[in-house]
């Protein structure tokens, strides 16, 4: 049984390309479909927690299920599947790249992939931006007003070298006391799974 | 360069964040002021993690390893690995927060601010590339490809790369 779970585990982080909805899905079909580790219903509650906890997503749900499944062990197993390969080829991988960074066909191509990469920070970014402005938009004009300033403000501050951690705590902090007190109810909106 | 300091920045990052890329605008503001890493590296490291299996939040072991080889990217794993712990944490006091307004709010406010820092970051990564006509293009190309097309984002940089190589 431990090593057909950290097999499952290991398949699962090689195959994660790109991270999101792609590794979601991949991740719902094993510990669901296949190996019925858990429900739909407790799938669905463990990636509204993992959204909810500090640091990658993908790592919180790995922690839940592996818990789910063999307790501490499990969460050991499970982490190791899903981290040491993959960790390995990115380390080897940079290795190798330190070694060929500054010669000139590297140089050259560079020039194409980091505008590219910027690119798709951006998109990325628009992706994440898009589902918590719908939000708050559907919460009503206040509630979106107040995000899109909070986005706006949190980049201004940025913009002028204000430590980030201030501004994370600050507007986290904000965004609390407005939701809580500022805001009118209209029952309950958010990730609670259903 | 004090690995211990190094460290915690990296857990700090970590922990502020809610997601693979969330720990970028603190640690671009951090390492950059100290100087323990350039403008390059983030841009690097942020390629090298697209293109690896595994979490987008793996860039940062690319990043560990630019600044402070092997033992960086260890670093950084352990840094990475920590925070997510916490949802043990959560997973116990489930019902006494959930759907809290107050818990919401925390989150949504956290994520703006990822974002809304992230983007500057970003900003100050394409300046430290470049601005010139080519990379505005490039720019322009792999927004237009990666939203449109829905093209894999290996195929999306290899292109990249060889517009690169090729005009110069």
């Amino acid at each position: 049984m431990p090593l057909k779970f950290l097999r499952a585990w290991l398949l699962v982080g090689c195959q994660s390309f790109g991270g999101g909805v792609a590794t979601l899905a991949l991740l719902h079909r094993m510990a669901v479909e296949q190996e019925e580790w858990l429900s739909e219903e407790e799938f669905t509650r463990d990636w509204a927690l993992s959204q909810a906890a500090p640091g990658i997503n993908l790592l919180a749900l790995t922690i839940l299920i592996g818990h789910r499944v063999a307790g501490a062990n499990g969460i050991l197993l499970s982490l190791v599947g899903l981290l040491l390969p993959t960790t390995a080829i990115t380390v080897v991988l940079t290795a190798s790249y330190a070694h060929i960074r500054h010669s000139p066909v590297v140089e050259a191509a560079l020039k194409g992939i980091l505008p590219a990469t910027v690119g798709l920070g951006l998109l990325t970014s628009w992706q994440m931006i898009r589902p918590l402005l719908k939000e708050s938009h559907a919460e009503g004009r206040g509630s979106g007003a107040f995000s899109l300033l909070l986005l706006a403000g949190c980049a201004l501050l940025s913009f002028l070298r204000f430590p980030v951690v201030y501004i994370l705590l600050f507007a986290a902090v904000l965004g609390a006391f407005y939701r809580w007190k500022v805001q009118p109810r209209k029952g309950t909106t958010g990730e609670s799974p259903s | 360069m004090n690995s211990g300091i190094f460290f915690w920045l990296l857990l700090k990052g970590s922990l502020l964040s809610t997601g693979g890329f969330g720990n970028l605008p603190l640690l671009h503001q951090e390492l950059l002021d100290r100087h323990w890493a350039t403008e390059r590296d983030f841009a690097e490291s942020l390629t090298l993690g697209q293109v690896t299996p595994g979490p987008n939040g793996l860039w940062v072991i690319s990043l560990g390893y630019l600044v402070d080889g092997w033992r960086g990217s260890l670093l950084a794993l352990l840094a990475i690995t920590l925070p997510p712990l916490l949802v043990l944490l959560l997973y116990r006091f489930y019902r006494c927060i959930q759907g809290h307004a107050a818990v919401d709010g925390f989150m949504r406010g956290l994520s703006l601010a990822v974002i809304g820092t992230f983007l500057i970051a970003m900003l100050h990564l394409f300046r430290g590339v470049g601005v010139t006509p080519q990379s505005l293009l490039i720019l322009a190309g792999s927004l237009l490809l990666g939203s449109v097309r829905r093209l894999p984002v290996i195929l999306l940089l290899g292109v990249a790369a060889v517009t690169g190589i090729v005009w110069k």
